[in-house]
């Protein structure tokens, strides 16, 4: 159907004037003026026609002052001329319809620029609508600006106050600006016309801002250098410490690290220090006892220990008095064969390789070996010698020992001499005193200190003092040597006087034998020890 | 003696009490000097408030109320009313009857209204509205949760509906001259002129919340005006 005429809208400005426009919708016919007519009631009384259809312009109809109430309802109507047909009607308040007028006098004032120069503060203000009566506080208005960069497209509201004035923050220099003011009742929903758009543009300033990055550039790029510097330096740190400060040379080991010292890992210093052929191992060696018996046949200084050990220890002597003596019938020297262990095959060949060196053995006990003259070299002693020899380890000797009777086995020898590498040389005890009686027999000339070589026992027998003492009778000129444990005057030989442990020395004679005095009784005076004299007796006893 | 001395203290104390809850309701009433202070705490002799500051706290409460009145009008419509019904002319056609005493509209004819007369017009519209906004309240609890918001409002507003009461009681006091008591709350909700077809609440509270708005702003504008003649005189009786 067609569009009927109708109301398109009524606006009072100010509050105090209204007027109401239509359109002839469809009916063309019906545009021209006069054709329409349109009618208002107020406050619900008589329906009057339109006062005013020309001051507001075409198909507009204009209430001035004296028709306008506020508060008060009023309806109007769109009739036809005929005024019979009614085409719109349309109710309100004129406090409902206020839309005012637009502000005016927009205008800025810079406010501040940032140090940077980039940015610009600026405040607007503006006057109200003339037309609205806000001084009597008949309307009351806010208002809202807005703005925008003129590239952009979009407006950017402030906020909607009652003040007519407001700051703008954060534009930019060199950039130009538009602004503009609208504004509406309080209480209204209705926004007025925009004002006239207001146009701000400050330039830009060259020179701070051309300065103010260069500046920065060159704090941080000195920054950058320091760190970059510092990380050098750190990281290189220990070069640049040999560098500038060369370090103290101190006294070292060529191939010995100083650390090894420190811990104590000898082992490994052995090993190090093997090198070199001045060193000697055993120095660092813990067992210090081992010392003097570890027997060394490769080593040439050693010998001395090889004869030493078995003359210590008296097995080979033995062996080798059961080979010499075997004639005697003192039946004093008890001989046995020693029970050697497959040791006797095993050592032969050993001792088929040294047997040079076992005829070397022991300078001192030649004298012993060949006062029993046996010239022919026993094919078993030197092996059994070298046997002996050859066992000179401490669990070899050990064995034989053990394999020996212990009952004939001589707890002491007689030490004859010390040799220079520090070994000691000893002479068995059996030895000698198989020697004295050989010598009382064969050679009663052959002085010997006997006494002071038979310290091994601090006792002899009967038959042993009988026996030495009855060589001076056979000697002659000899002094008489008597050593007995009795207190013997030569007349009276039947008397047994009390034995006595200890005898003292009256004088030495000129083949340089101890006299003994019988008659001290030591037993009464000071014991002496066997063997010992003090040098106050010697020098007495001496011529 | 000593044994009714307890009874004799009690009872001093409840005539007392008495005495202290027959007067209170008349307190204000009589006109009882206030306890003021000043800046230092010290207690003085009240200083009045000066006309201007009066009238300008006056027209704070005004403007206030009608703000809030016209967001609750309006959100009242958006969630109760039918589209269809909200039309310029179902908002007018719920016309809200003033008093018995008319007033005038337009500008001119309130321009040459006496201040007396403005100041006695605001007291009523004031008075007269308490009671309906009260009423309003109760009505709007048996909508559901979405009517919180007006609700809130509503109570806002009667509330400091209450307090422009008394600073138009004072005002009067001090511009006319006049001693006021505490008036009489007379109001009718005959004055709400529905609709006869349209019976439902809704639209009964509707015209309750239209017509409060519109009373609303004629206090508001009234007190400015009343303003306007206090500070320049000569310029505001000009049209």
């Amino acid at each position: 159907p067609p569009k009927r005429p109708y109301f398109v809208d009524c606006r009072s400005p100010e509050q105090e004037t209204f007027s109401c426009w239509w359109s002839a919708g469809d009916y063309q016919n019906l545009t021209g003026p006069g054709a329409l007519s349109v009618f208002f009631q107020k406050n619900r009384d008589v329906w009057r026609e339109c006062p005013d259809y020309s001051t507001a312009g075409e198909n507009h109809c204009y209430f001035n002052s004296t028709y306008t109430s506020i508060w008060i309802p009023y309806c109007v109507q769109l009739r036809s001329q005929i005024q019979d047909i009614v085409y719109h009607q349309m109710c309100f308040t004129v406090d409902e319809i206020v839309v005012p007028d637009p502000p005016v006098g927009l205008n800025w004032t810079l406010l501040n620029i940032s140090q940077t120069g980039q940015h610009f503060d600026i405040l607007i203000q503006w006057e109200p609508p003339p037309s609205a009566d806000v001084k009597k506080g008949w309307i009351s208005l806010v208002y809202e600006p807005q703005y925008r960069a003129i590239n952009m497209s979009d407006w950017k509201p402030l906020e909607v106050e009652r003040a007519r004035y407001q700051s703008v923050y954060g534009l930019k220099t060199g950039m130009e600006y538009e602004i503009r003011v609208r504004c509406k009742q309080t209480a209204s929903e209705k926004f007025s016309e925009f004002s006239d758009h207001l146009y701000v543009y400050i330039p830009k300033v060259p020179t701070k801002e051309t300065l103010f990055p260069f500046t920065m550039i060159l704090i941080f790029g000195a920054v950058g250098v320091i760190i970059v510097l510092m990380l050098i330096i750190f990281s290189q740190q220990q070069r640049l410490m040999v560098y500038f400060l060369p370090p103290v040379p101190v006294p070292k080991i060529m191939g010995i690290d100083p650390e090894l010292l420190k811990k104590g890992k000898l082992d490994e210093l052995n090993s190090i220090l093997s090198g070199h052929h001045t060193f000697k191992p055993e120095l660092y060696n813990d067992d210090l006892w081992v010392e003097f018996i570890e027997l060394d046949i490769d080593d040439q200084d050693g010998r001395s220990n090889h004869s030493d050990t078995h003359k210590l220890l008296g097995s080979e002597n033995l062996n080798g008095n059961c080979l010499n003596i075997k004639d005697d019938d003192s039946g004093r020297a008890s001989c046995y064969e020693p029970e050697l262990p497959d040791s006797d095959t095993l050592d032969r060949s050993q001792a088929e390789a040294r047997e040079e060196k076992a005829s070397l053995l022991d300078s001192e006990g030649k004298a012993a070996h060949s006062s029993t003259a046996d010239p022919s070299p026993p094919g078993r002693s030197h092996p059994g010698a070298t046997a002996e020899g050859a066992s000179r380890s401490h669990p070899q000797i050990q064995s034989q020992l053990s394999s020996q009777s212990w009952v004939n086995l001589d707890f002491y020898a007689q030490v004859s001499n010390i040799t220079p590498a520090g070994g000691v040389l000893l002479s068995p005890g059996q030895q000698s005193k198989i020697e004295k009686t050989a010598e009382a027999h064969s050679s009663p000339k052959t002085q010997k200190c006997q006494l002071a070589m038979t310290t091994d026992s601090a006792y002899t027998s009967e038959m042993d003092a009988k026996n030495i003492s009855a060589t001076p009778s056979l000697n002659g000129n000899e002094p008489k040597v008597t050593v007995s444990p009795y207190t013997v005057s030569e007349a009276p030989a039947s008397s047994v006087p009390p034995v006595s442990d200890y005898t003292t020395v009256q004088a030495v004679d000129s083949q340089q034998s101890l006299l003994l005095n019988p008659s001290t009784l030591p037993t009464k005076g000071t014991p002496m020890p066997a063997g010992y004299l003090t040098p106050e007796q010697l020098n007495s006893i001496m011529p | 003696m000593s044994e009714a001395y307890p009874g004799l203290v009690l009872l001093l104390v409840l005539q007392v009490c008495a005495w202290v809850l027959l007067l209170w309701r008349f307190w204000g009433v009589l006109g009882y000097p206030l306890d003021c202070k000043d800046e230092q705490g010290n207690v003085i002799s009240c200083i009045s408030i000066s006309l201007e500051k009066l009238l300008d706290r006056v027209i704070q409460h005004a403007e206030l109320i009608y703000h809030v009145s016209e967001e609750s009008c309006t959100l009242f419509e958006e969630m109760f009313v039918p589209v269809s019904m909200r039309t310029q002319q179902n908002r007018a056609s719920n016309t809200c009857i003033t008093k018995a005493f008319p007033i005038p509209g337009s500008k001119s004819e309130i321009q040459k209204i006496s201040d007396k007369w403005l100041l006695h017009s605001v007291l009523m519209l004031v008075q007269s509205w308490i009671e309906p906004l009260v009423y309003l309240q109760k009505t709007l609890d048996r909508y559901d949760d979405a009517a919180d918001t007006i609700l809130n409002k509503t109570k806002w507003v009667t509330n400091k509906l209450s307090s422009l009461e008394q600073g138009i009681v004072e005002l009067i006091r001090k511009m006319l001259d006049e001693g006021l008591l505490a008036v009489e709350h007379q109001q009718t909700l005959t004055r709400f002129n529905v609709q006869p077809e349209v019976v439902e609440s809704i639209l009964r509270d509707y015209a309750v919340l239209t017509c409060f708005k519109k009373d609303a702003h004629k206090m508001e504008v009234f007190l400015k005006l009343l303003k306007c003649r206090h500070t320049d005189k000569m310029s505001c009786y000009i049209s």
